[in-house]
């Protein structure tokens, strides 16, 4: 069964790739899932995956390009080669698309628009003012304090440098406690620790001076920072060189720690917290707005490749069973009938499906049914034409216009023409140059004319070869159209008339023999009887009429004897006395025989040598040939020059071998009008012929099993051909049934 | 309507062609907007000696200086200052086996109220404070006596260390973070400084 559309590899093959796409995607989407969740978590492993997720994102859009690339490739392919369904799936591919990408290009413009405000907005002028304005005013209040404790330090500085050493560490003690300092400390030259107080000396040292410091009050320049601590804390260290002394020519400098109030370092840190955060926040500002086009620009392009692919997929899943309807239809078109489509879906399109196939169905069935109709119908033509051709009976169907539509081998035997391949071409036409058609066709036309269809009737076609005799029936065709034309049915039953009529003729001869020829010798005897008493006692006058009278009496019963025999020649059977001779010399000896009595007449000889022998009874052959040579010889009586020829011919049919012998003349021939009669008895043109010689000769030529025919030659004078089997055998069963039977008759 | 129009054929080229280079842009825009932190960055030296057991890491690293940073530093921006140590075991056929991956994580910030630039170590908490960007660079540049391995760690064969130093921008929101994935010219890394370890 062939199904359209209905290929389970390719099936198969689709699904397999619908799986394997959905399993792809799957895990594309859940990878970028996964990276998108540990780069959030952590930025040093996003740094790791940068990369991963660039290959990963450009892979699944490349993949995509070239998926969704292949498809339109496809569809413009077959949009060109008017591939069924693939305007369809244009046109749905452009509709789904219009209708997905028009809304995402909309939510792309937007979106775009308000994140490029939105973030711009973030980072206005007047913050960033505010915030510089903010760190000024820290760092305003934060000076006041430096500049405080740098003075105080200074100050520290000059007493320390009129000071004597004893009274260093309690001027050092004396300045931590006023200005609340965490520590104070005196350094030496390269960085040593002269003397320090701290808070909780047995808890640390003091701290070491930063290089910056040291190189200030190296250069005599007082020294003072502030310096952010871990937990917000604010310290501000101030450091001042110590003149030098007459006393000490070792450089020194005064160091001192300030811790800054509590809330004023509060409010600094939460100052330079927000700063920090902001400056972070507004260095992102380009990237972050590049970064979020970038993103949405391809997201969008990413779900426009999908959508547009998942347009075409729909499309061409929503389109393929339409395709399979269209080249089932076609398929149907093209006569197969076996076409079945599979079932898409219990929807309306499944419905239209099914109806299809229940339709092909039908048409299978119905083909099935009318295929078997016409083959038997063509089965029953074929044995009407076996029929036909086997009927011995012509059978000539034509149409109105007498145009051949069917005719038998038998038609155009008994009609002298081929028929049996003339179908269409009108009889008229065939008939030219053939007069026994021509008079078939004259005898139809005459009745057709008088308006005639249904009729039997006898037809005489007179020939060459003699007549003919048909029996005729004419029946119009069957069937509403009148055109339809008529079928002609006819026999030759010449043959039927001439046996018949040969029959007939042996009765009345067999009666003649029995019922005239034995009065007759009583006749003759009494007529002799009545001679000899009366003839002595007779005047001599009386005397000459009862001689001429009985004498009368006597030819004219000799007469009506002879005749008597004929009659009871013709009506003999006698049992056939079958030698083999040779019949070319035969025929010389009759010939030498006729020459010597009618030597005017030239007899000419033409034997065939092949011609050995033939199986035949001897003296019956003579006969034939007898009767033939008498006749011709009678027929030329007149003839200025009266010639006779003689032949023999070896013919070979088939199997079976056969010895004609030609008897042609130069004579008047026979009549026209008796010429399909010649061998009925008492049919002849001769004055004084009783008209048996060639009945006689047929009948002996059909006890042999053979043939004769008569006919007129084209350059004039008669013809007869007689033809017999060479070998007994070959005579037919026919005629010996035939020869059996006359014997029993006359037995 | 598609059937042989050469235009709309070179208009859906001309779509396919732009979609290859729009993605072929995307992919390279992280590594064009990577000249923000130019310069040198490079691990210069670095050895390891062992004190009681403990293998101390020593390094010197040249990061890079210049006026972006500066200005970046000043607008409040914070870079990070990943120092990175990778220990691998050496194997036949095989990969190498990770035997330590220690990372050292500082951060240096400009303290704007009190001008001065704060290197603070992320782990500790620790910050020290620098008048000037030179100072604090330098200072993070010089990396002493840091307990990467104790012995019983290594279990014989060869062995390879190897230091890698990055600066990227800190201080990110996480939400933040994927999205800066086009545009990430605040991270640098140098090359692996590899030797094998004296055992």
């Amino acid at each position: 069964m062939v199904a359209a559309g209905v290929n389970p590899r390719a099936q198969r093959r689709v699904r397999l790739n619908a799986v394997a796409l959905s399993v792809f995607w799957g895990v594309i989407a859940i990878g970028a899932f996964l990276l998108l969740a540990k780069s959030t978590q952590n930025s040093g492993e996003f740094a790791r995956l940068q990369m991963w997720i660039v290959v990963l994102n450009a892979g699944a859009a490349l993949v995509l390009t070239v998926l969704v690339a292949r498809k339109i490739w496809r569809l413009v392919r077959d949009y060109r080669a008017h591939v069924p369904g693939s305007r369809l799936t244009a046109r749905t591919v452009g509709i789904f698309g219009a209708l997905v990408i028009a809304p995402l290009l909309i939510v792309y413009l937007s979106s775009l628009e308000f994140l490029n405000r939105g973030i711009d907005s973030w980072f206005t002028v007047e913050v960033k003012q505010g915030l510089n304005d903010a760190v000024v005013l820290s760092r305003a209040a934060l000076d006041l304090r430096m500049r405080e404790y740098s003075q105080r330090t200074q100050a520290l500085a000059r007493d320390l440098a009129a000071a004597s050493p004893a009274a260093v560490q309690a001027r050092l003690d004396a300045e931590r406690r006023a200005g609340d300092a965490l520590e104070v400390s005196l350094f030496g030259a390269r960085g040593r620790i002269v003397a320090a107080s701290l808070e909780n000396p047995l808890e640390a040292l003091p701290a070491q001076p930063p290089p910056d410091l040291v190189r200030q009050v190296a250069q005599h320049l007082p020294y003072v920072s502030l310096e952010p601590q871990a937990g917000g804390r604010y310290l501000i260290r101030t450091g001042a060189p110590i003149a030098e002394s007459a006393a000490s020519r070792d450089p020194r400098f005064v160091v001192a720690i300030y811790p800054v109030p509590e809330q004023l370092a509060a409010l600094s840190e939460a100052v330079q917290g927000i700063y920090s955060q902001y400056g972070n926040l507004a260095a992102m500002r380009g990237p972050l707005k590049y970064s979020f086009s970038l993103t949405l620009t391809l997201v969008l392009l990413l779900a426009m490749l999908a959508a547009i692919y998942g347009a075409i997929f729909s499309a061409q899943r929503l389109v393929r069973p339409v395709q399979d309807l269209i080249e089932g239809t076609r398929a149907v078109g093209k006569g197969d009938f076996a076409t079945r489509l599979r079932l898409p879906s219990r929807d309306e399109m499944g419905f239209l499906v099914h109806s299809f196939n229940d339709m092909t169905k039908r048409l299978r069935r119905a083909r099935a049914e009318a295929q078997s109709s016409q083959e038997a119908v063509e089965r029953e033509r074929e044995r009407l034409a076996i029929i036909l051709a086997r009927l011995s009976t012509g059978v000539l169907a034509i149409d109105r216009h007498m145009t051949v539509r069917m005719a038998n081998e038998a038609a155009g035997a008994i009609l002298g023409t081929e028929l049996a391949s003339a179908t269409g071409r009108p009889l008229p036409e065939l008939a030219a140059g053939n007069e026994r058609l021509g008079q078939f066709v004259g005898a139809l036309a005459v009745r057709f004319a008088a308006g005639r269809e249904e009729w039997r009737e006898q037809i005489d076609l007179d020939g060459t070869a003699g007549r003919r005799t048909l029996m005729c029936a004419c029946t119009p065709l069957p069937g509403e159209d009148r055109e339809l034309g008529f079928v002609i049915v006819f026999d030759d039953i010449t043959t039927l008339l001439a046996a018949q009529r040969d029959a007939a003729w042996g009765e009345v001869a067999r009666r003649l023999a029995h019922e005239i020829k034995n009065p007759l010798t009583p006749i003759q005897l009494s007529a002799e009887r009545l001679r000899r008493r009366l003839l002595s006692g007779m005047s001599e006058q009386d005397a000459e009429i009862l001689e001429r009278g009985t004498r009368t009496i006597v030819q004219q019963v000799e007469t009506m004897q002879q005749m008597v025999n004929a009659f009871s020649e013709y009506a003999r059977a006698p049992e056939m006395l079958v030698t083999r001779f040779s019949l070319n010399q035969l025929v010389t000896e009759v010939a030498d025989l006729y020459r010597s009595q009618a030597p005017r007449t030239r007899i000419r000889l033409d034997l065939d040598p092949r011609l050995e022998g033939i199986e035949a009874d001897r003296g019956r052959v003579r006969q034939i040939l007898n009767n033939l040579i008498t006749n011709a010889l009678e027929a030329l009586e007149g003839i200025p020059q009266p010639g006779l020829e003689i032949a023999t011919r070896l013919d070979s049919t088939g199997e079976s071998e056969y010895a004609s012998v030609t008897v042609s003349d130069n004579g008047p021939g026979f009549p026209r009008e008796l010429l399909g009669r010649v061998f009925d008895p008492y049919v002849t043109s001769k004055p004084k012929g009783t008209g048996l010689g060639l009945a006689i000769v047929k009948k002996i030529v059909e006890e042999h099993g053979g043939r004769i025919d008569a006919d007129n030659r084209p350059e004039g004078g008669a013809r007869v051909r007689v033809v017999l089997p060479v070998i007994d055998s070959t005579r037919g069963a026919g005629a010996r049934e035939r020869r059996d039977q006359l014997r029993r008759e006359r037995a | 309507m598609l059937r042989g129009d050469p235009a709309r054929d070179g208009l859906i080229g001309r779509g396919l062609l732009a979609t290859l280079c729009v993605l072929a842009l995307a992919t390279a825009a992280g590594r064009a907007h990577a000249d923000a932190l130019d310069g040198a960055l490079a691990v210069r030296s670095a050895y390891v000696n062992i004190d009681h057991g403990v293998f101390l890491l020593h390094a010197r690293v040249e990061y890079p200086q210049g006026p972006a940073i500066r200005n970046a530093l000043r607008e409040g921006i914070t870079l990070d200052f990943d120092l990175e140590v990778r220990i691998e075991r050496e194997r036949h056929l095989w990969f190498n086996a990770n035997i330590v991956e220690l990372t050292l994580p500082r951060q240096l910030s400009y303290h704007a109220v009190s001008d001065r630039y704060v290197v603070r170590d992320v782990r500790s908490g620790d910050q020290d404070t620098f008048a000037t960007l030179d100072e604090a660079l330098e200072y993070l540049g010089k990396v002493d006596a840091w307990p990467v391995l104790v012995e019983p760690q290594l279990n014989g064969g060869n062995y390879t260390i190897s230091v890698r130093a990055g600066v990227r921008r800190g201080e990110l929101p996480a939400s933040l973070r994927a999205l800066m994935f086009w545009t990430n010219d605040w991270a640098r890394q140098s090359e692996w400084y590899t030797w094998s370890l004296p055992v």
